[in-house]
């Protein structure tokens, strides 16, 4: 385990923020994740790195879970804390053989866009399509850093996105063509209900292709 | 001669690496005693998988304890790791050896008799320095390959006791299959915590079992617990080499994809029954156990009749079910819909029904067919001992020998809990 010092922390809605640590030696693959926790406590949880590759930093996109308590914690944490890191961990990955050849559909739900934003920071020229589903416009975090025509808001709460409604919902009025590759991550239950409609429409999931949050 | 006792809880590994320990001790002049006999050393290889388990080690050391207050008395294992300042503060307990200096059980207790008195935590700390197991419990020689877990699965406390994967050198791992066989092993059995995610250098876990499979000798190999994600086609086709064993635990858990996906498996219903479903195209017959939990947080009704339901339709050759229980730091322990312990209850009772008898039924089609039995233990007319299927077999024969192979003819089953098939030696 090793201790890492916070440089900044960005604040993209109430709620959600986003760590900037420095790296140091830390290597990872793109989509694993690390456990994270303030230097000595034993309190840890799992995040996905939000952050490139490449980067000389690393990133995590983090939602402060109502009545949580490490994700409460940890959005008190400011420049100069250490932050103990433990990992890489996690088998959510691209096949380097696929990332450049196959079309991909990334389907994610809240902050389980975090470990998407890693897979296209890292290879920008993907040949992607992002679902993003949240209850509201605001959550679509840093927006900006995917190209426009590629990313899809679904807002279950509020007819503020491009589609009014769940990511399942609009997978089910939008079949993918079957030569797709998908990545699902986020809430348990849009994954098993995604990776049903993914399955009717011929597409081929494997375990790499899930990473549940909760 | 000074005597020592082990008790062992849990899983393979621990199996093995209390036969490992206990040789280090024979080979230095003590007495192997059965652990409810009086001992000047015991050793507790405890477990923490469950509640249970800790609850057994806890009634472990005492009962070592109201034999022999003065004895040396050593807890080791999970629980070690687990419950390290409880056991710590417990003046009956003379050393608490964490998972990662278990190999220096014996080194401690010697020092300990030299008058040095050294802190565990100071001892070796290589996870595969343990000696042969040639002197240990059982006619089956383990080999430890591997050490860790990084799955991470939400109920599972092992990667925060065992620590992270770790892979033997893949030559020493073969050097130690050479030695064992030599030594007269007949069954080599591939132990650790996730075996199927080895990975040292460039060699993969079927890299190691193909090279082991073609090491000369008269031997037998079992897979002994493994994860469905660990393999792939490679490994599937060394399935039907004459030395490999038709037998694989494959830990399922559950039978719902919902619950499997709350687990974080690394694997669906449908990804498992398709290895099933190869392995069977191998060899029909082939043994396939494997371990369920029940009441995982959220388990509805139906998921769990789910799990009944492919139990019946994969035809387990036995299952280890246990009840789940919360353990302490997992990200289960954090789930809010916790099953309420009588309906766990009653789900072991029904899924215990289930799995008895499709085991019954499983055991039946061997009757009639030959197995080649280990024999385990003997008085030279009957015998006990296992098939290459990991199945119970009794025998009647002429001049039998312990660890030696026979061709038996099996003729009938016992229909106890653990139906034991009945047989007779082919001359
Ligand atoms: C592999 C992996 C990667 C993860 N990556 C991220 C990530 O990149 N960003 C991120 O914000 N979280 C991520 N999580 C979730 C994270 O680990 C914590 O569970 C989350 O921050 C809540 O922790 P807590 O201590 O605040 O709440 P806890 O005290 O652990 O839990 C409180 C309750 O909230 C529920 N809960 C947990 N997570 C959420 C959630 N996201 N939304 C709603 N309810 C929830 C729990 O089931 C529990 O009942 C990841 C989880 C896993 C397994």
């Amino acid at each position: 385990m090793r201790s890492h010092k916070v440089i900044e922390i960005r604040n993209l809605t109430l709620s959600t923020y986003i760590i900037k640590m420095e790296k140091k030696d830390f290597t990872f693959k793109t989509g694993q994740y690390i456990t994270l926790g303030f230097s000595g406590s034993i309190d840890r949880r799992e995040y996905s790195i939000y952050s490139s590759e490449q980067d000389n930093f690393l990133e995590v996109l983090i939602k402060e879970v109502e009545d949580g308590l490490v994700s409460k914690k940890l959005k008190r944490c400011k420049p100069g804390d250490y932050l103990d890191v433990d990992g890489p961990f996690g088998h959510f990955s691209l096949k380097e053989d696929e990332i450049s050849k196959k079309k991909f559909l990334f389907i994610a739900t809240g902050t389980g866009i975090s470990p998407i934003h890693s897979f296209i920071a890292t290879h920008p020229n993907m040949d992607y399509q992002l679902l993003h589903g949240v209850r509201m416009k605001e959550e679509a975090y840093e927006r900006e850093s995917y190209q426009n025509n590629n990313y899809i808001l679904c807002t279950s709460r509020e007819k503020s996105g491009d589609f009014h409604g769940r990511v399942t919902e609009y997978l089910k009025e939008n079949p993918v063509p079957s030569d797709t590759v998908c990545y699902l991550c986020g809430n348990c239950h849009m994954i098993y209900e995604a990776y049903d409609i993914l399955e009717k429409q011929g597409i081929n999931l494997g375990p790499i292709h899930t990473e549940v949050y909760f | 001669m000074k005597k020592v006792a082990f008790k062992t809880l849990g899983c393979r590994l621990n199996q093995y690496e209390t036969d490992a320990i206990a040789s280090h001790f024979q080979n230095n002049g003590f007495k192997l005693v059965p652990f409810d006999k009086e001992a000047d050393v015991y050793v507790i290889n405890s477990c923490t998988v469950t509640h249970q388990s800790d609850h057994k080690s806890r009634n472990f050391i005492n009962q070592a304890n109201r034999k022999n207050p003065d004895s040396v008395l050593v807890v080791t294992g999970c629980m070690a790791n687990n419950a390290k300042t409880e056991l710590e503060g417990r003046d009956e307990i003379n050393y608490v050896v964490e998972n990662d200096q278990k190999s220096s059980v014996y080194s401690l207790v010697e020092a300990h008799y030299n008058g040095e008195i050294f802190h565990p935590s100071k001892m070796n700390s290589d996870l595969f320095a343990y000696g042969s197991t040639d002197k240990g419990f059982h006619t089956r020689s383990m080999v430890k390959i591997q050490d860790g877990c990084d799955n991470f699965c939400t109920f599972c406390i092992i990667p925060s006791v065992r620590g992270r994967a770790v892979s033997r050198p893949i030559q020493d791992i073969l050097n130690n299959v050479k030695s064992v066989v030599a030594n007269g092993a007949k069954e080599v059995v591939l132990t650790g915590v996730n075996i199927g995610r080895y990975e040292y250098e460039h060699y993969r876990f079927d890299d190691i079992v193909e090279q082991i499979l073609d090491l000369n000798g008269d031997f037998r190999l079992r897979i002994s617990s493994i994860e469905p994600d660990g393999f792939g086609d490679k490994f599937l086709g060394l399935l039907n080499h004459p030395k490999m064993t038709p037998h694989l635990h494959l830990c399922l858990q559950s039978g719902s994809d919902s619950i499997l996906l709350q687990m974080r498996r690394m694997y669906n219903i449908k990804r498992f029954k398709e290895i099933v479903n190869k392995v069977r195209s191998i060899r029909p017959d082939f043994n396939i156990t494997t371990d369920i939990i029940i009441g995982f947080p959220n388990e509805s009704d139906q998921d769990f009749e789910s799990t009944c339901n492919i139990i019946k339709e994969l035809q387990f050759g036995h299952v280890h079910a246990f009840k789940y229980s919360i353990r302490k730091g997992t990200r289960a322990e954090r789930m809010t819909a916790q099953v309420d312990e009588r309906i766990k209850t009653l789900r072991s009772e029904t899924l215990r029904k289930v799995a008895e008898d499709v085991k019954l039924q499983y055991r039946n089609q061997f009757i009639g067919k030959e197995q080649i039995v280990l024999v385990e233990k003997t008085d030279g007319e009957n015998a006990k001992g296992y098939g290459e299927h990991y199945l119970p077999v009794e025998f009647k024969g002429y001049e039998l020998k312990k660890n030696h192979f026979y061709k038996v003819k099996i003729t009938d089953i016992n229909k106890d809990i653990d139906p034991v098939l009945i047989g007779e030696q082919v001359k």
